[in-house]
């Protein structure tokens, strides 16, 4: 019962958010650099707020009037096996994504572009391996 | 790791849906475990064995693999 009234804050903040974008696109004509782009975020943000919303009302109205499919969907969801297979795929992702984003890496350093796109780059490289390294050590604590 | 779940399920004239149904898993992994394509966990063992009534050893056989 509770998942159903964040959905419906959820789809209400999102469509808040939503109206308030198209409102300033629609009359503020004079805002400049950043500001500009505020009522772009707020409709993007909006859509994809109520969209989550929506989604989840629609998906516990749907459970309650077939609880056999809802306790499917849910079985479906917890099988050790799809977990199994969800996480070697995301493993293998992640080993592709660390190879293509050093071998971008490397080619957008000898094509010389600019700096601070360069660092960014790289930055979210380094996060990447530091994220790892980190549920690494949490996981070896842990178990 | 082999295993006797299809033979043992037979036996006791159970589909693979209503087994699936009843450890709560999916059709597909009872599927995956009589082929032996799939190892189950230990607590999912544990299900299936005392589902059956029976002990995790008569259900599941572990082979040691030959050193070359």
């Amino acid at each position: 019962m509770k998942k159903i009234h964040t959905a419906y804050l959820l789809a209400a903040v999102g469509l808040g958010l939503l109206a308030i974008g198209v409102y300033f696109i629609k009359t503020g004509d004079d805002l400049q650099g950043l500001l500009a782009a505020l009522p772009y975020l707020s409709v993007g943000l909006g859509c994809v707020i109520f969209g989550h919303g929506m989604g989840e009302i629609v998906l516990q109205h749907a459970s309650s009037r077939a609880p056999e499919a809802a306790k499917d969907l849910e079985i479906e969801k917890k099988d050790e096996r799809n977990i199994a297979i969800a996480n070697r795929a995301k493993a293998k992702a992640y080993d592709m994504m660390i190879f293509l984003i050093s071998a971008l890496l490397f080619a957008v350093a000898i094509m010389g572009i600019d700096l601070m796109l360069l660092l960014l780059f790289a930055f979210t490289y380094f996060f990447v391996i530091m994220y790892t390294t980190y549920y690494r050590y949490k996981f070896y604590k842990e178990m | 790791m082999n295993n006797r779940l299809e033979e043992i399920r037979k036996k006791h004239g159970i589909k693979q849906e209503e087994l699936a149904r009843a450890l709560e898993v999916s059709r597909q992994t009872i599927g995956s475990l009589e082929n032996g394509r799939y190892n189950p966990s230990i607590l999912l063992a544990f299900k299936i064995a005392r589902y059956f009534e029976l002990n995790i050893e008569e259900i599941f056989i572990y082979e040691e693999e030959e050193k070359e």
